[in-house]
């Protein structure tokens, strides 16, 4: 079944067209969404809205664009909105813990860690370290640099994705791995793993 | 003497993108600079974090949890629906409801019988007339 058949059969609420698209597209849109959030359990939660929206909203797909680099559109777009409540959440935690006090988050990473043997912790340390580092990329360069990563995908599908031209992509990417080495240097020189 | 760090071109020289003098010169200051040797290796090991992080192994359930929300959202459409028809057609009903029974309860009121019916039981109300205090108070004695 080709991408336009899939499409058909979904816009026409077709439960078997839209299991195969799932189980074809589900590992590329949980690896996107994966390289955005840093967490499995979300990335598989996020994957699921990506779907239910391609379902719901599939008679708008007008087919200009691969079916791929609409879920890729999505995909991102889901997992930043993610990034931001979160990150809204957090504020409003702190000023909470500030006013009334909370639990402290650095004990219970310890108590988390405490049953691991010292490799792993080291490589979670460094998984961290990363992690952190591509959370602190501004958004547009998080997600070209994601896109590029984690999926290998082209700059040219990349300008399609984010809807911008080939020479801001190459752009984004450069500044993008700048910014990163920059903090791995700052953190590699204050030895923090 | 000891050539200039070269660390701002490292993440580059591993992902292959730089050009061949370019590449060449960073591989020979690599063999004098120990401090950029370590720094090539703790990116490498930060980089290559990413290459066993990708392409995970998706929940084997991720399509009968898709299917079931699936179904838990066409329900609740369905739902959603029906309430979104039946209430406004209730609350007209009862707002229908509400107006004819003012215009009821209106129209009685102004219709000349009740009129007279209520004088009439205001006058039976005023019994001062047929039994004035006077009288009821010597009756006492």
């Amino acid at each position: 079944m080709d991408e336009a058949q899939l499409i058909k059969g979904i816009q026409q609420g077709d439960r078997k067209s839209f299991h195969i698209l799932v189980e074809t597209y589900q590992r590329m849109v949980v690896n996107t969404c994966l390289g955005i959030v840093h967490n499995k359990a979300d990335a598989e939660d996020l994957a699921q809205d990506v779907f239910l929206e391609i379902f719901r909203t599939a008679e708008n797909f007008r087919g200009d664009a691969k079916l791929s680099t609409w879920l890729y559109r999505i995909a991102t777009n889901r997992s930043l909105n993610l990034i931001r409540n979160n990150k809204r959440k957090r504020f409003f935690q702190s000023i909470e813990e500030t006013f009334i006090g909370g639990r402290n988050r650095t004990s219970e990473i310890s108590e988390n860690r405490a049953d691991q043997p010292d490799q792993n912790i080291t490589d979670q340390q460094r998984s961290d370290m990363l992690h952190r580092a591509m959370d602190r990329l501004p958004e547009k360069q998080r997600i070209a640099f994601t896109l590029n990563k984690y999926e290998e995908l082209p700059y040219q599908q990349i300008a399609e994705v984010m809807e911008i031209s080939l020479a801001s992509v190459e752009s984004l990417i450069h500044r993008a791995k700048k910014n990163l080495q920059e903090q791995l240097l700052d953190c590699y020189k204050k030895k923090c793993v | 003497m000891k050539t200039k760090c070269i660390h701002n071109d490292l993440i580059f020289y591993l992902d292959n993108e730089l050009s061949v003098e370019k590449k060449i010169a960073v591989e020979k200051h690599l063999e004098e600079c120990a401090d950029c040797r370590g720094f090539l290796a703790f990116l490498k090991e930060g980089i290559q974090i990413i290459d066993r992080e990708k392409k995970p192994e998706v929940s084997p359930f991720f399509y009968t949890r898709l299917s079931a929300r699936l179904d838990e959202k066409s329900e609740t459409q369905a739902q959603s629906q029906w309430v979104r028809l039946a209430q406004p057609a209730f609350f007209s009903f009862v707002l229908l409801a509400g107006i004819y029974g003012g215009l009821k309860l209106g129209s009685n009121a102004s219709s000349p019988k009740i009129n007279q019916q209520v004088t009439s039981s205001v006058q039976m109300l005023n019994d001062f007339a047929a039994e004035p205090i006077e009288s009821f108070l010597l009756d006492g004695l």
